[in-house]
């Protein structure tokens, strides 16, 4: 009775909604109104679809607050603290459906680091974060119904979609776009930007088919100029060039259709003689904006325009896994239609297209009590470039971890080494947790840079840092 | 033949030391070897599947308590038995899901998968890990998918006299892992098990680590008829070189309402309950 109530009130906002799409201006500025609209509409769509009885309602939160200093390795000048509460809301109906709701109030108090201070631009106006201050944010994470009918299984809503084997580097996890905010340093569960969508399983044959529409055209979030990881690795951004006496960067060019800016992808998975394996294939914007450059002769000298756009590609791709006796091996490919390169010199647009192959090899031992270390390859390949590149032709990047846990998995100590090996830069990081109850673990982690700066990881090599933390939760 | 046989191993138990100086109640008693133990183990009637919540209680040496519920399925399929765990609380750990595929055939190796909700990814989990304490608790990935049963493929099993259970007797055997690998890969050097003989449930069961030592001991009780199956509500463990021990409460058992076969899948485990 009350979710009818609900649904009739939430149609006039579903209206609302629709307005909003309607006009450009407000998509370009997103505001909390466009927000809650599509929340309310997706509300009013679970009312029309369940015909069911709420049975029973689950609240839970987390709050996690972390002390970090960040500085170059010598000197810990930087100080950070930071706040988050997490509440999850479920609710369960008498039909099999659910509907999860997870947001993220964060609050930070260093400005280099503050949730706003990100080229919020890549954010959909039905994905962005409302930004509270200057260093304060709150998203909703998650917002999804999931309910089963015949041989299908709806997940419809915000959310996150996982593809691939690997670890910490990304191949086929590119479904949904990332916040570099961070770097790569916050859990990927944290930075990944959940978007809207339609995602439907199904079975068909001895495979498991998955079927993703996703409207919502969020990119990946990169740190803004002046904050504590903005990208200046020339590999990332083209650098200043001799003679250039103005560089003007244009407003990013975002696709603005809704149903033809549309990604899609599909899976199809299937558990075969020992081996995990899955096909897939994503047509999508390629997360990342290419910066295209334009060049003209001034009175002054020589003017540049940068031209921040999104550009498609079909990703064409595959993993596997399985276990031989204290060894799993997995692994993951993907083959891009069209990727766009910085280009080297200054006689083109800036950019070289091409295609490209990535993989991901990596080898997981279990042979010692309660430990897990596992080596990865990963390796980009690019091809059929038009011109010279600021990358190599391949990329290739190595990584182990090592996991050990004890008493009774209340401590967990964990080592992740990152490293490129065309440049020799790389990133150490170490871990400690400890659980102390149920509902409360404390943590202390350091991640150290190295190598020459116009690495990846070298680029940030005077944003080492240390972080000491704790995490209750509440339910 | 069948007064030759009885000859042959009343002579065998006579000329055996250990068996001379255990409680044998009655001379005229004929053990069954541990082979047939282990058999009438392995038989005894688990149902075609079941569902039921698993409450976890952990408890380390200085009293601190760590507490899950979980909800677990198993069914058994051709050549193979299937078993599921999903745990719903804490939030620490909840919608984490451990799957195994345990084949019939001893040349096959399980099938095992975790999924991290942390990492929203199914980990495919090497069999040799079997020897790994499953997720803090004083069990292994072995021990909890063997559950009450025991692993004739692993080791051998021979009755070393009786034991009581309830006032009554029980068989108690002794399994010597089969190769010194595998009792590297699940970390015991030998067990010993109180078997009640009239329902074919172990009720205790020690284990040794492979140095030796005295590992952990596992106490199974409350044991009821479900559905005409008989079905133990507690297993106690308790780890004696760590202090440690974990309780596993069985509630809600229901071995007739249907279990699907999709929630044995890599997607279920994902998606969670």
């Amino acid at each position: 009775m009350l979710l009818n109530a609900d649904c009739s009130t939430l149609s006039v906002a579903r209206h609302v909604g629709c307005k909003l799409r309607s006009d450009k201006k407000q998509l370009l500025a997103p505001n909390a109104g466009c927000y809650f609209a599509v929340i309310s509409a997706t509300i009013a769509t679970l009312c029309t679809l369940l015909s069911a009885s709420l049975y029973a309602a689950q609240l839970q939160s987390s709050v996690i607050s972390s002390v970090l200093w960040s500085a170059s390795s010598h000197n810990f000048k930087r100080q950070n603290y930071q706040l988050t509460v997490e509440p999850e809301f479920i609710l369960r109906f008498d039909n099999s459906a659910k509907l999860t709701a997870l947001s993220r109030l964060r609050s930070i108090s260093l400005d280099a680091l503050s949730p706003e201070n990100v080229t919020d631009r890549a954010y959909s106006p039905y994905s962005k974060p409302l930004f509270i201050g200057n260093s304060s944010e709150f998203e909703l994470r998650e917002f999804y119904l999931e309910f089963p009918s015949e041989n299908y299984y709806f997940t419809l809503g915000k959310q996150q979609v996982v593809w691939g084997k690997a670890d910490g580097l990304k191949v086929l996890d590119i479904v949904n776009p990332q916040s570099y905010r961070e770097f790569i340093l916050e859990d990927f569960d944290d930075s990944r930007i959940p978007q809207w969508m339609a995602n439907i399983e199904t079975g068909v044959g001895e495979w498991d088919a998955q079927f993703l529409w996703i409207p919502d055209q969020s990119y990946h979030v990169l740190a803004n100029d002046g904050a504590l990881y903005t990208p200046t690795s020339p590999l990332l951004l083209p650098q200043p060039q001799i003679g250039v006496s103005s560089v003007e960067v244009k407003p990013f060019k975002r696709p603005a259709r809704t149903l033809m800016d549309s990604d899609v992808g599909l899976r199809l998975s299937r558990f075969w003689k020992g081996w995990d394996l899955s096909l897939n294939y994503l047509y999508q914007y390629d997360n990342f904006a290419l910066l295209y450059q334009r060049r003209s002769v001034t009175t002054n000298g020589l003017h540049v325009e940068m031209e921040p756009q999104y550009r498609r590609t079909h990703v064409l791709g595959g993993s596997f896994s399985n276990a031989f006796d204290n060894w799993v091996l997995r692994g993951e490919l993907a083959y891009f239609s069209d990727r766009y390169f910085l280009a080297v010199g200054s006689d083109s647009d800036g950019i070289s297209k091409g295609k490209e192959m990535s993989y991901v090899l990596g080898l997981d031992w279990a042979g010692l009590e309660n430990t897990l270390i596992s080596g990865q390859l990963f390796q980009s390949v690019a091809l059929n470039r038009q011109s010279a590149t600021v990358r190599d032709k391949t990329d290739s990047t190595v990584s182990l971890l090592v996991n050990h846990t004890l008493l009774n998995e209340t401590v967990e100590l964990r080592l992740v080494w990152l490293a490129s090996t065309n440049i020799g830069d790389g990133l150490f990081r170490l871990r400690a947790s400890y659980e102390w109850q149920d509902n409360l673990k404390t943590w202390i982690s350091s991640d150290t840079y190295y190598g020459s700066r116009e690495g990846i990881f070298g680029q940030f090599d005077d944003n080492d840092r240390l972080t000491v933390g704790i995490e209750m939760a509440f339910e | 033949m069948k007064a030759t046989l009885l000859f042959i191993v009343l002579i065998s138990i006579c000329a055996t030391p250990v068996f001379a100086q255990s409680s044998i109640s009655s001379s005229e008693t004929v053990l069954p070897t541990g082979e047939e133990v282990a058999a009438h183990i392995n038989s005894r009637d688990e149902g075609k599947s079941v569902s039921r919540k698993l409450s976890i209680e952990m408890r380390d040496k200085r009293g601190k308590i760590r507490q899950r519920e979980t909800k677990s399925y198993r069914k058994y399929f051709a050549g193979e038995k299937r078993t599921v765990i999903f745990y719903l609380s804490p939030k620490n750990i909840k919608d984490t899901a451990f799957l195994t595929y345990d084949y019939n055939d001893p040349e096959l190796e399980d099938n095992q998968w975790l999924y991290l909700p942390a990492l929203r990814k199914v980990r495919r989990i090497s069999a040799s890990d079997r020897g790994d304490y499953f997720l803090g608790t004083d069990m292994t990935y072995e021990d909890i998918k063997l559950e009450t049963r025991v692993s004739t493929a692993d080791f051998n099993f021979q009755t070393i006299g009786t034991c009581a259970i309830d006032d009554k007797p029980g068989l108690q055997i002794e399994g010597t892992p089969k190769t010194p690998e595998i009792a590297r890969e699940l970390g015991y050097s030998k067990t010993q098990s109180c078997v009640d003989s009239e329902i074919w449930m172990v009720r205790t069961s020690q284990f040794w680590d492979i140095k030796g030592n005295l590992l952990k001991t596992v106490t199974i009780s409350n044991i009821e008829q479900i559905q005409g199956i008989w079905t133990q509500h507690n297993i106690d463990v308790e780890n004696h070189k760590t202090g440690h021990t974990t309780g596993l409460t069985f509630s809600e058992v229901d071995y007739q309402s249907p279990v699907s076969d999709d929630i044995f899948t890599t997607n279920a485990i994902k998606r969670g309950l």
